[in-house]
């Protein structure tokens, strides 16, 4: 008997040693293979220009490039360019780019390229969506093949972060020139990877680029699959249908941990979840009602809950990674407080108060539990708030009809800050030029001087000066209890143990171009 | 015959106009705007109202309906707002799997259903029957996204015998044809097992009894093929259904069909897809009726259209 055990022991620790062995990372990589990435949607359009979806995002990024390019950790870095000079007065940008980059055609990717791109971005006709990202940009230039020149109507601080943007990346002029509208369905960029078809509905194929210009991809070839369910998704990564599955649902993740393969990664995202209360009408025209309500809310019993843990409770805003961020005081749970201010506004629980909450049903991780636990933690303080919700489409329409004819009292929404820089994510939600129907400012906020300090580090070159001037507009927001401040979301994705080199960007995008997968 | 067909098809007219009708003017009313659903969240009111010139939204809705009709005549039902490319494409890149599907899944629906309805009918009320029609009864209450779910999880995860989700090959299809068939299977071994026995009991079964004919050739000669009418009608009403695309079936395995199709258009304002896809399902139904009806007369020469 005891013989048994020593040899049982001996082959428990033998096998232990030999598993840590085979999970050091000292394995060279191997090239060739075919990842499969599972998403929830199909891509919308093929064309660069023309996109608003993350899902369409990642399959993207395989095949085009942008001039910079946002570093997972949140740095601006040059890509297609290599350098660039301010003129004194902020106005004129000059670039240099790379040189020897060929789209997947064969076209050179030189000056003239770059300008046929943003011009056809700063086109109305073209109807790009992220053209606002650099509507500042006044004239373009293609000075020589590899100098670029544009010049902005005003100083503009945003613009290296605005350029890293995939919305405005570079795609070869000859085969937009060529295809016309059908363009959309077979793009043709400077990636690691070059499309090879989109079957509707079911996939999208990339493969290797074999003329790239930087680091070659390893793998021969990545399928962007759609599954729209959730668990299925799932089951299909579990089954090895697929190596990687975007939006695990949080309470898999507990199950998922228990083995050894998929592995459950969780990474940071630029999103943050809020809930808004429109300023101007009753009763959250009240700042205390505001506070008392950010008080009664213990985000963090919601993010352990709701989220498993898997999201960030908000100290601002915006997310840690993005440029311009820093932690402002926010609201702890005190419920104490949270009840003196409803009593100063002349509310009791004989007499509560009374709100409509509006939230969204599967568009953000939870939201309708999120939602839920929200009204259940006010009621313990004495408000009474109403839940209403909306299918997505309809839910939007009604979140952004101008001042008069707007009558919700608070509602969850999320905002990614995608250029990963403050000025997107602050100067759109919160400058009162920004109100329904022009922007996404939908609580109608305004305070004078966090329009001026916004106004003012919009167009300071000094990212040091900047970042005070948004530390000071963040401090101003949240003591005046614009929202009720949520959590930041993660990226919960589940990825087979095979896969090395996978990197999850905090722009919610799966990125493959040095993954590969072990034998 | 001919004439009756004919017939037939003139009065499927007015019901393909007037469900185009409904359902034009019902994705407008619907609220949520599809300009700015393209233009995204995040979009300016310029840009949104740009794109809604571009579709033609800001014209008089009767004005969009004359050029819709225009346009479906000649079998161009315009661009998909979201995607851009041309809605007839979309729609053909969807209806051999949704045809693919629907019928993979009658095969398995008739099969057992038929089987087991007559199984639970020549033997009524005994524990053959009681067991046959509970697991019916199951399989009509199971939704399918659980039952999908399961045969993906047994199947795929387990077993790793068949492939999760996705479409290719034929072992790709067997999953979602048995969830599909299952519940349809249900309601078929219900309606057998009930049109078989009011057949069972009546007098020229009787008669072919007492001329000592096999119970086989009773059962299945003389019964069954009379008691197939009720049967066939359910098995047309569910291909029209099936043919109308079946979203649970499809979002799970991710088979892109005309189910999906419709849903991801009507979240996005996809108004020429969803128009589209709508007038497509209702002239598979209208068909579907009338093969019905000309099955009745195959299977039943009592029954002629002059």
């Amino acid at each position: 008997m005891h013989r048994l055990l020593v040899v049982l022991a001996t082959i428990v620790l033998t096998s232990a040693l030999g598993f840590s062995a085979a999970a050091a990372p000292a394995v060279a990589p191997t090239r060739g293979g075919t990842l499969i990435v599972g998403s929830g949607t199909d891509a919308t359009t093929l064309d660069g220009h023309l996109y608003t979806d993350s899902p369409t995002a990642t399959i993207m990024e395989h095949m085009t490039e942008t001039l910079y390019e946002l570093s997972p950790e949140g740095r601006v870095q040059p890509r297609l360019a290599l350098s660039h000079t301010v003129s004194p007065d902020g106005r004129t940008w000059t670039f240099r780019l790379r040189p020897n980059v060929r789209f997947h055609d064969g076209t050179t990717f030189d000056a003239a390229a770059a300008k046929f791109n943003l011009d056809r971005v700063l086109n109305p006709a073209t109807r790009a969506p992220w053209r606002f990202l650099i509507d500042r940009v006044t004239e373009v230039t293609a000075v020589d093949s590899t100098t670029l020149r544009l010049v902005t109507n005003a100083p503009f601080a945003p613009l290296l972060a605005h350029l890293t943007h995939s919305g405005l990346a570079m795609q070869s002029p000859t085969a937009i020139q060529r295809l016309g509208a059908d363009y959309a369905r077979q793009p043709v960029g400077t990636g690691p990877f070059r499309f090879r078809e989109w079957v509707r509905g079911d996939r999208v194929v990339v493969t290797r680029f074999d003329d790239y210009w930087g680091e070659k991809a390893l793998l021969d070839e990545v399928q962007f699959r759609v599954i729209p369910d959730d668990g299925a998704r799932l089951a299909a990564l579990e089954a090895g249908s697929l190596h990687v599955a975007v939006r695990v649902p949080p309470r898999e993740i507990e199950r998922l941990r228990a083995g050894r393969d998929p592995i459950v990664r969780i990474d940071t995202s630029l999103r943050t979840i809020f809930v808004a209360f429109n300023v101007t009408r009753p009763p959250f025209s009240d700042r205390r009602l505001r506070q008392a309500l950010n008080y009664a809310v213990n985000k963090r019993a919601i993010v352990q809950s709701a989220l498993a843990g898997t999201a960030r409770v908000s100290d601002a805003p915006i997310a840690p990674n993005v440029q311009g961020y820093s932690p402002v005081p926010v609201y702890d749970w005190d419920t104490d407080r949270a009840a003196s201010l409803l009593r100063e506004a002349g509310y009791s629980r004989e007499r509560p108060l009374r709100a409509v909450f509006h939230h969204p049903t599967g568009r953000y991780i939870r939201d309708a539990e999120i939602a839920a636990s929200i009204q259940g933690l006010a009621r313990r303080v004495g408000i009474e708030l109403e839940l209403r919700t909306l299918e997505f489409g309809a839910y939007i329409a009604l979140t952004a009809r101008p001042r008069e004819q707007n009558d919700i009292q608070m509602y969850m929404l999320g905002w990614g800050t995608v250029t990963g820089d403050a000025d997107y994510g602050l100067y759109a939600l919160f400058h009162s030029s920004q109100w329904p129907p022009v922007g996404f400012n939908r609580g109608f906020y305004k305070n004078d001087r966090v329009d001026q300090l916004l106004d003012r580090a919009r167009v300071t070159v000094d990212q040091s000066q900047r970042n005070q001037m948004y530390a000071e507009a963040m401090r101003l927001i949240a003591e005046d209890a614009a929202w009720l401040f949520l959590h930041s979301e993660s990226q919960v994705t589940g990825v087979r143990a095979a896969v090395q080199g996978l990197i999850v960007h905090p722009g919610e995008r799966v990125m493959a171009h040095q993954a590969w997968l072990r034998r | 015959m001919w004439a009756y067909v004919a017939k037939r098809l003139l009065l499927a007219v007015p019901v393909i106009f007037g469900v185009a009708f409904v359902v034009f003017a019902m994705v407008r009313v619907v609220p949520g705007d599809p300009a700015q659903i393209i233009a995204g969240e995040t979009a300016t009111r310029e840009f949104v109202e740009a794109i809604r010139k571009d579709l033609g939204l800001d014209r008089p809705i009767l004005q969009q309906f004359a050029s819709f009709l225009a346009g479906a005549a000649r079998g161009d039902f315009g661009r998909s707002i979201r995607s851009r490319a041309p809605v007839s494409e979309e729609l053909a890149a969807r209806i051999p799997n949704t045809v693919q599907l629907t019928i993979a899944g009658l095969l398995v629906a008739v099969a057992v259903g038929v089987s087991a309805g007559v199984i639970s009918a020549v033997r009524p009320y005994s524990w053959l029957d009681a067991s046959v029609m509970f697991v019916a009864l199951v399989g009509l209450s199971m939704p399918v996204f659980w039952s999908g779910l399961m045969l993906i999880l047994i199947f795929a995860v387990r077993l790793s015998w068949l492939p999760a989700v996705g479409t290719g090959t034929l072992a790709h299809l067997i999953l979602p044809a048995i969830t599909l068939g299952g519940a349809t299977a249900a309601i078929i071994a219900r309606m057998t097992r009930s049109s078989m026995l009011e057949v069972l009991r009546s007098d020229y079964i009787r008669t072919a009894r007492a001329k000592g004919a096999p119970e086989r050739t009773v059962v299945n000669r003389h019964a069954l093929r009379n008691a197939l009418i009720p049967v066939i009608t359910v098995v047309g009403l569910q291909m029209g259904t099936l043919l109308s695309g079946a979203v649970l079936t499809e979002s799970v395995f991710a088979w892109p069909g005309i189910g999906r199709l419709m849903v991801e258009g009507i979240l996005t304002r996809d108004y020429p897809v969803v128009q589209a896809a709508v007038l497509l399902v209702a002239l598979a139904f209208v068909f579907v009726n009338l093969l019905v009806d000309l099955l009745y007369a195959l299977v039943d020469p009592r029954i002629h259209y002059g």
